[in-house]
């Protein structure tokens, strides 16, 4: 291999050492083994698109040395596999290749090569467009997307004209009616004085003729997307337009995602001066975002019809972001909507996720029928919208609670009851564990990381009674709105429990402060006055974050983060700032909470029959108790 | 949804007396590759339904030479432990439902998670 020396360099011993490390790493964190026998399949370590490589950049790098017969890149993942036609050439591109050096934008990246005996692809099947999506590509020429985008005055002054703000994200203009980022929805009454701008005409003449829409729009929004940027999901305010929506992506493609309710989520290619139409479920049911993003995940090659295609793994590549401005053009609707999809629409009575305060707030309800529609506002359509941000905030499990679950003996059968994103499944693996959650979202997640777990709801659990060693339920049952329903969630708990089995529970406490310790939820600076106080009238009161509780029963606000962030961990909510200045755009969501008093768990337990309360405490500005079946 | 969840599984639907073991009608199955920990697979033999892991795992085509019943000092029997491991922690449904044996109730089965609520009237 390194023709006729009998000792290597210094410059090769380490290489090899890398090479060998790279190796381990992979069998480690990856599960791929490598070989020390030549093979013709050789795995790339440091060349993937999880580490920001494409497809195109690692292509020139191998084919300087061997020709490839095949290449395939995992997506996220930071090292790929590479097949050649014979032994004998995968033997000679290792030798050339192995250490090699590749510059991928800003950074130097070493690949490591080794054999490996097997390359397994996972296929996918393609993902379908959601119902009433669809796509034309090459709607307008270049020079027509020069003429258009030339159009827009980001500098204009004149503000009756259009209403143009900087937005925190991302530049937004209106035409025609300006939309309000307050409430979701448009000043019918009051139309801007300019319409829709001349140059918009020819494009939209050419959707009538092709019959993409009937009716000319009267209301145009622009945005405009710099690298990085995005919106996050939402769907349109049902009642301020009509039907259908059509958005013109100029500039640069982008990655659009469409949500469903019960979590399915398909990305979809916008490429740049394409069309996107939105009816139907598309428009009214699922919810559409941008993620912020400086790269996306799109296939290497153009084929000819592509916006499914991101449903197949075999050719990926990584797609740097442009700055993409959308022309969204839209009808303004005056009659109430009256559309198949009253879960989402808010002609129909559904609070539209994104208002921040419905008109009319919710009361404490009086019985199983209200306090069933309470929680479907205001705690199962909140974690399924806000599933993936509020997992990014939950990634600490708190020690109290895994002390528990490594107090029990291995091979015991634990159930997580209101496992949100799986935090506690992983914890003791000498355990045989499942989790359910009300929300598919979360159980999604838990399912993407391996776990086994269900969607249930926590007052009637499909386990057999007596069928566990174990149950835990953390911050769950203060999501239910009466005490008949909170002590029904407890029953539930103690049925599924073998005898002498044993159950934890938290909830988060109406006292912050306990023993002269402030929970970590609460902010240092404000000054807190803790009384209860009921209300005068049952109308439940939106809380102000990171301060303490001065009602048992309120509304949290989540403010919904784009993007992922490490989220500080705290007893209960996110966000470091609760001012928000200029987020108008971002959603606030409402969850709803009843904060527990002292001893009130215990008096609850109590209420049981069958089970004791046999350790009580507080931790981190919740109240914890453990019970034991008899 | 793997074998061993599904043994742990029952039908919650109001007035059924006899919902367990749920039937299992898959349209996807997966064999995953699990690391095989012989003490871990001996403990769970214990906690299982055995009747109605060997009727999955016929529901499913992937019963093999499972026994119909558990063969004596099988904590020591590796060939034994590898079979149940397979059964209970590699073949997973992927796509499918669960029916209630009683009611005839249909759960879906999506993406490997099994949707188990109830409507109102149902619970």
């Amino acid at each position: 291999m390194v023709g006729t020396r009998f000792f290597l360099s210094k410059e090769e011993k380490k290489v090899i050492r890398k090479q060998i490390k790279a190796s381990h790493t992979l069998l480690k964190h990856e599960g791929i083994s490598t070989t020390p026998h030549p093979t013709e399949s050789v795995v790339v370590a440091n060349g993937g698109l999880g580490n920001g490589v494409s497809r195109e950049e690692l292509l020139s790098v191998l084919t300087e040395a061997e020709e490839v017969e095949s290449l395939f890149m995992p997506p996220h993942k930071p090292y790929a596999f590479v097949t050649y036609r014979s032994v004998e050439s995968a033997r000679r591109a290792l030798t050339q290749l192995n250490g090699q050096k590749l510059q991928s934008e800003e950074n130097s990246i070493t690949l490591y090569l080794s054999y490996v005996n097997s390359v397994t692809f996972e296929e996918e099947k393609s993902v379908p467009l959601p119902e009433g999506l669809v796509l034309v590509e090459e709607f307008v020429s270049p020079d027509e997307e020069a003429v258009l985008l030339a159009a827009i005055d980001w500098l204009s002054s004149n503000e009756d004209v259009t209403a143009q703000k900087s937005l925190k994200h991302r530049r937004v203009k209106h035409y025609g009616f300006e939309f309000r980022y307050d409430n979701n929805n448009v000043d019918k009454d009051k139309p801007l004085r300019a319409g829709l701008p001349d140059e918009c005409l020819p494009v939209l003449e050419r959707c009538v003729k092709s019959g993409l829409i009937s009716i000319m729009p009267d209301q145009l929004t622009v945005n405009q997307y710099e690298s990085g940027q995005g919106i996050p999901p939402h769907v349109d305010t049902h009642s301020a337009f009509e039907e259908t929506i059509i958005s013109l992506s100029l500039g640069a493609k982008t990655v659009m995602e469409f949500r469903h309710p019960d979590g399915r989520l398909v990305p979809v290619v916008l490429p740049g001066r394409s069309l996107l139409v939105m009816r139907g479920e598309s428009r009214y049911l699922w919810t559409h975002g941008i993620t912020p993003r400086k790269f996306d995940m799109v296939p290497a090659c153009s084929p000819h019809s592509p916006a499914s295609d991101l449903g197949t793994n075999r050719n990926l590549t990584l797609s740097k972001r442009g700055t993409r401005t959308s022309f969204t053009f839209r009808k303004i609707r005056h009659e109430p909507c009256c559309c198949a999809f009253p879960s989402t629409c808010d002609s129909q009575g559904a609070a539209s996720a994104f208002s921040p305060s419905p008109s009319s707030p919710p009361s404490l309800p009086c019985c199983h029928a209200d306090a069933t529609r309470l929680e479907e506002e205001y705690v199962h359509r909140v974690y399924n919208a806000i599933a993936s941000h509020f997992s990014s905030t939950r990634h600490s499990p708190w020690p109290s609670v895994c002390h528990f679950l490594s107090l029990l003996p291995a091979g015991s059968v634990l159930a997580d009851v209101g496992c949100g994103n799986g935090k506690y499944l992983g914890v003791n693996p000498e355990l045989i564990t499942v989790g359910c959650d009300r929300s598919n979202a979360l159980v999604q997640i838990c399912v993407e990381r391996g776990f086994q777990a269900f969607v249930s709801d926590a007052l009637s659990v499909p386990l057999r009674t007596a069928s566990c060693d174990a149950c835990i339920s953390i911050a769950v049952i203060h999501h239910f709105s009466t005490p008949e329903r909170r002590l029904a969630a407890v029953r539930e708990l103690t049925r599924i429990l073998r005898p002498k089995g044993q159950a934890l529970i938290y909830v988060w406490a109406f006292e912050q402060e306990y023993n002269k310790q402030r929970s970590k939820y609460l902010k240092e600076q404000i000054k807190d006055m803790q009384h209860i106080s009921k209300g005068t009238n049952s109308k439940l009161s939106v809380h102000t974050n990171r301060t303490a509780f001065n009602t048992q029963d309120l509304l949290v606000p989540w403010h919904l983060k784009e993007g992922k962030k490490q989220g500080e961990e705290d007893s209960g909510e996110n966000t470091k700032k609760d001012k928000k200045t200029s987020g108008n755009s971002l959603p606030v969501f409402h969850r709803y909470y009843h904060v527990f008093q002292q001893g009130e768990l215990e008096q609850l337990c109590g209420q049981v029959a069958g089970v004791r309360v046999c350790r009580s405490y507080h931790d981190q500005g919740n109240w914890c108790v453990i019970l034991e079946k008899d | 949804m793997k074998l061993l969840t599904h043994n742990m599984l029952t039908s919650h639907v109001k007035g059924v007396t006899k919902g367990y073991p749920l039937l299992i009608k898959a349209t996807e199955v997966k064999v995953n590759e699990v690391e095989f920990n012989p003490q871990f697979v001996s403990r769970m033999i214990p906690k299982l339904e055995w009747s109605a892991l060997v009727q999955a795992a016929e529901e499913l085509g992937h019963r093999q030479d499972l026994p119909g019943e558990l063969v004596a000092d099988y904590e020591t029997n590796e060939e034994f432990l590898k079979k149940v491991h397979r059964i209970l922690l590699e073949v997973e449904v992927l796509e499918g439902c669960l029916q209630c044996p009683e009611s005839g109730r249909e759960f879906p089965i999506s993406r490997g998670i099994p949707n188990m609520l109830l409507n109102e009237d149902e619970a």
